[in-house]
């Protein structure tokens, strides 16, 4: 494999920069958004009207995770045309899954007689959730949103094929030209990202997360 | 048959031994249990014997040879000597059928004598193997997994039996049960059993010698009637409880208090109130309470050969507990 | 179109309204035929030597503790390069270059991530007791292996398999872009002409495929696991 080092370095810090800004848009963004909708979504399915829909919603999060990650990208481009919106919208859609999954396992995994006990104590429906449920369930709700994080950031470099930006130009750009200094500076941008949200997420994770349920 | 001496185990990362210079011997045939709290380290001591825990100190001999003997391969070891675990520990992905013929398969016993030691197997610890042999652990009670544990234990009728709480997981009723069935088998087995419990009663009801245990050491060990008639300390006391005459009562045979006479008096006569020589003292005290007498027959089967009184089991507790009191 | 009777009455407007990916697979069977054979040749290769290479590593790590964490970190890190980067680096690699080796390298690299994982969680999920009983019993490790760990990991090794198979189906598609002709092809041109119907074509026919192979790994794993573990299955 050819490295020029120097062209390396320009890869990084010349031609990375505008586009890393654009790949983090491309990663929270969605992300947000999709947290806004899942948690909620998830939550509502879990309470005691809507609980009869949990095992067909789930089926459908699980087949959702079949449709290849490129399809995503793609299908909403030939109705929203080229552009940012396209992979915004698939990119919150891809981000959902996760989410929604976890926060129904966590919620589903709160033992009963925490539950129980809590209901014996006089808590109101609301007060078990937020007080009781929702904590209990919260790590679990952060590793569905770290896998979100991961899928997301990576995925995202799809979003230069249908006109989105992101690091992806820069990585389409190095297998166009044979460059692996390129493939490789752009992939160390998005695997940067990653990390530092994940680690992001540990800490908010930490100070949500109830103290006696630390490891 | 089964010989420790001085044997010490520490665990790596710990400084208190689990176990503590612990000398004694099993006898061939002999049920020798093992009593004490929780934590004092009965099951460790039978993991030593069958080596899934390598001593620390001390040697353990088998027949007279060292287990720890170059020549001897743990794995065969094992497949010689029956072992019922505190957890029980069905393979769950395996048929009833298919955990009971586990060792026999390992020692490779042709499959037509298998089949039918299986069934011989299940019946013996009171289950109907056309009922459950095909299924699997989770389709069982608590109890019946403990009797499938010890069938798997007895499948290749090792000489000895290492039994880790075998009858842990059941009620009182059901383990009295257990209990019954278990000493009749003995009785044609003549196995040499190591039986750990923390249950003082089903220490004296089973062993022919007692071990007891605490935090490592051995405290005292003899038969039940020595060590009832004669806890060595405070502990011992404690463990075996207040009722402890009560327990001698169970263990004296009625015979060996009886009044010898021929006549049977009019009182035992008119309110039938009869025991067998064999049946122990506490039976005779029962029956008195039951019937309203204090006076009770004896027979040998068919034939009266004399009464207990109040008076006469007044007088065993006081010769038997009293000297050290 | 005539196929349906011209373009009249409601059901022909439907059909062309969201149904056009249909005729357009009919359009192009031939390639159609082509792009799948090459899209499963690529993941059932890609699969055997990721059963092959992974489930040793996993159950080597399940073993030798140490390693692990090694093997974990690791396998999150390929998991987060995405897979066109790692397409690319190995089409830069010279020996390999474009085509079906860096293709099969890649993907087999992203497999190692669920499947370790899984194998090692199976492995380490067996209660103590259950080994210490076989143990007890004279099993040498081996046997211990063969005939409780793996047996009653089954279920958690079979999961990370059929994640894994349907996750390299759906990433198979990003190596059209290193010259793979398979059904990610369709996807890869679709965006270039702005053609939905080939776009969604593209989709459906490799979701179809990843829920197909799914369902028969589904079918195999229920006959291969011991009905003794299927009540502790459903609990979860
Ligand atoms: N593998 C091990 N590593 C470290 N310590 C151990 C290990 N196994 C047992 N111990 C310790 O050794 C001591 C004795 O344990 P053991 O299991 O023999 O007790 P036990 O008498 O069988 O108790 P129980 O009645 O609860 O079964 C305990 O303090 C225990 O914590
Ligand atoms: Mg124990």
């Amino acid at each position: 494999m050819e490295f020029e080092m120097e062209r390396f370095i320009s890869a990084l810090f010349d031609r990375s920069p505008p586009h890393a800004v654009e790949h983090l848009q491309l990663v929270l963004i969605p992300l947000t958004t999709a947290f806004i909708i899942a948690f909620p979504t998830a939550v509502l399915l879990t309470r005691r009207r809507f609980i009869k829909y949990t095992d067909r919603v789930m089926t459908f999060f699980n087949m959702g995770q079949t449709i290849p990650p490129l399809a995503v990208i793609a299908i909403f481009f030939p109705f929203l045309g080229l552009g940012r919106t396209p992979a915004l919208f698939a990119l919150t859609i891809y981000a959902l899954l996760p989410i929604a999954r976890n926060t129904l396992a966590g919620l589903k995994g709160v033992p009963q007689d925490v539950k129980e006990a809590a209901r014996g104590m006089g808590m109101s429906e609301w007060e078990m959730l937020f007080k009781v449920e929702i904590p209990l369930s919260m790590p679990v709700v952060m590793a569905g949103v770290k896998i979100s994080v991961v899928l997301t950031s990576g995925t995202a470099a799809l979003g230069a094929l249908v006109g989105g930006g992101g690091m992806g130009a820069v990585i389409f750009a190095g297998i166009d030209f044979f460059r692996a200094e390129l493939i490789i500076a752009g992939t160390l941008i998005i695997g940067v990202i990653a990390i530092v949200l994940d680690r992001l997420l540990t800490v908010i994770d930490n100070i949500l997360t109830p103290p006696h349920m630390k490891t | 048959m089964i010989k420790l001496d001085k044997v010490d185990k520490v665990f790596p990362g710990t400084t208190v031994p689990a176990v503590d210079q612990v000398s004694f011997q099993v006898d061939e045939g002999n049920i020798c249990v093992f009593v004490g709290p929780s934590g004092c380290g009965k099951t460790t001591i039978l993991r030593m014997i069958n080596r899934l825990v390598e001593p620390t100190g001390g040697d353990i001999y088998i027949k007279g040879q060292k287990v720890s003997d170059k020549g001897v391969n743990p794995d065969y070891l094992r497949r010689e000597i029956g072992y019922v675990i505190q957890q029980i520990g069905l393979m769950p992905h395996r048929t009833i059928e298919q955990n009971v013929a586990l060792v026999p398969r390992l020692l490779k016993w042709p499959e037509d004598k298998i089949k039918p030691r299986v069934k011989h197997l299940l019946e013996m610890v009171g289950l109907e193997p056309d009922e459950v042999a095909q299924k699997y652990p989770h389709q069982l009670s608590g109890g019946m997994m403990q009797r499938v544990g010890v069938a798997r234990a007895l499948a290749a009728d090792p000489p000895i039996m290492l039994m880790d709480e075998p009858f842990g997981a059941v009620d009182p009723i059901v383990r009295g049960r257990l209990q019954d069935e278990f000493l009749r088998l003995q009785k044609e087995m003549k196995k040499t059993i190591c039986f750990v419990t923390h249950d003082i009663n089903e220490a004296i009801k089973m062993g022919d010698h007692i071990v007891i245990m605490n935090k490592g050491r051995l405290v005292q060990h003899g038969t039940p009637m020595e060590i009832l008639s004669n806890p060595a300390d405070e502990f011992v006391k404690d463990l075996i409880g207040s009722d402890r005459e009560i327990k001698l009562l169970e263990l004296t045979r009625s015979e060996e208090i009886v009044e010898h006479t021929d006549e049977i008096p009019e009182v035992v006569n008119k309110k039938d109130c009869f025991i067998q020589a064999i049946d122990p003292v506490q039976r005779a005290l029962e029956t008195m309470m039951k019937k309203d007498s204090d006076l009770v027959g004896v027979r040998d089967g068919e034939s009266f050969i004399g009464t207990i009184s109040w008076e006469d089991i007044k007088k065993h507790i006081n010769r038997i507990s009293g000297d050290q009191a | 179109m005539e196929l349906f009777g011209g373009s009249t009455g409601w059901f022909a407007g439907f059909y062309d309204e969201y149904l056009g990916f249909v005729s357009f697979i009919i359009r192009r069977w031939d390639q159609v035929i082509e792009y799948t054979f090459n899209h499963f040749s690529l993941v059932l290769t890609v699969m055997f030597f990721s059963l092959v290479l992974w489930i040793s590593v996993g159950l080597l790590i399940s073993r030798y503790e140490k390693l692990a964490n090694t093997a974990f970190g690791i396998g999150n890190i390929l998991f987060v390069i995405p897979s066109i980067s790692l397409f690319g680096i190995f089409i830069t690699i010279p020996m390999l270059g474009l085509g079906r080796t860096s293709a099969a390298l890649a993907l087999i690299l992203y497999a190692m991530m669920p499947m370790v994982r899984n194998v090692y969680r199976g492995i380490k999920s067996v209660e103590w007791p259950i080994i210490e009983a076989g143990r007890g019993m004279g099993m040498s490790p081996l046997q211990i292996l063969f005939q409780i760990q793996i047996p009653m990991a089954w279920p958690v090794i079979f999961a990370g398999i059929r994640v894994t198979v349907v996750m390299i189906t759906g990433i198979a598609t990003v190596a059209t872009y290193i010259g793979e002709r398979n059904l990610g092809r369709f996807i890869h041109h679709g965006i270039a002409r702005e053609s939905a119907d080939m776009i969604i074509a593209g989709a459906v026919l490799v979701s179809i495929i990843a829920v197909l192979l799914d369902f028969i790994l589904g079918k195999i794993e229920f006959k291969i696991t011991s009905p003794g573990l299927r009540r502790e299955q459903d609990q979860n």
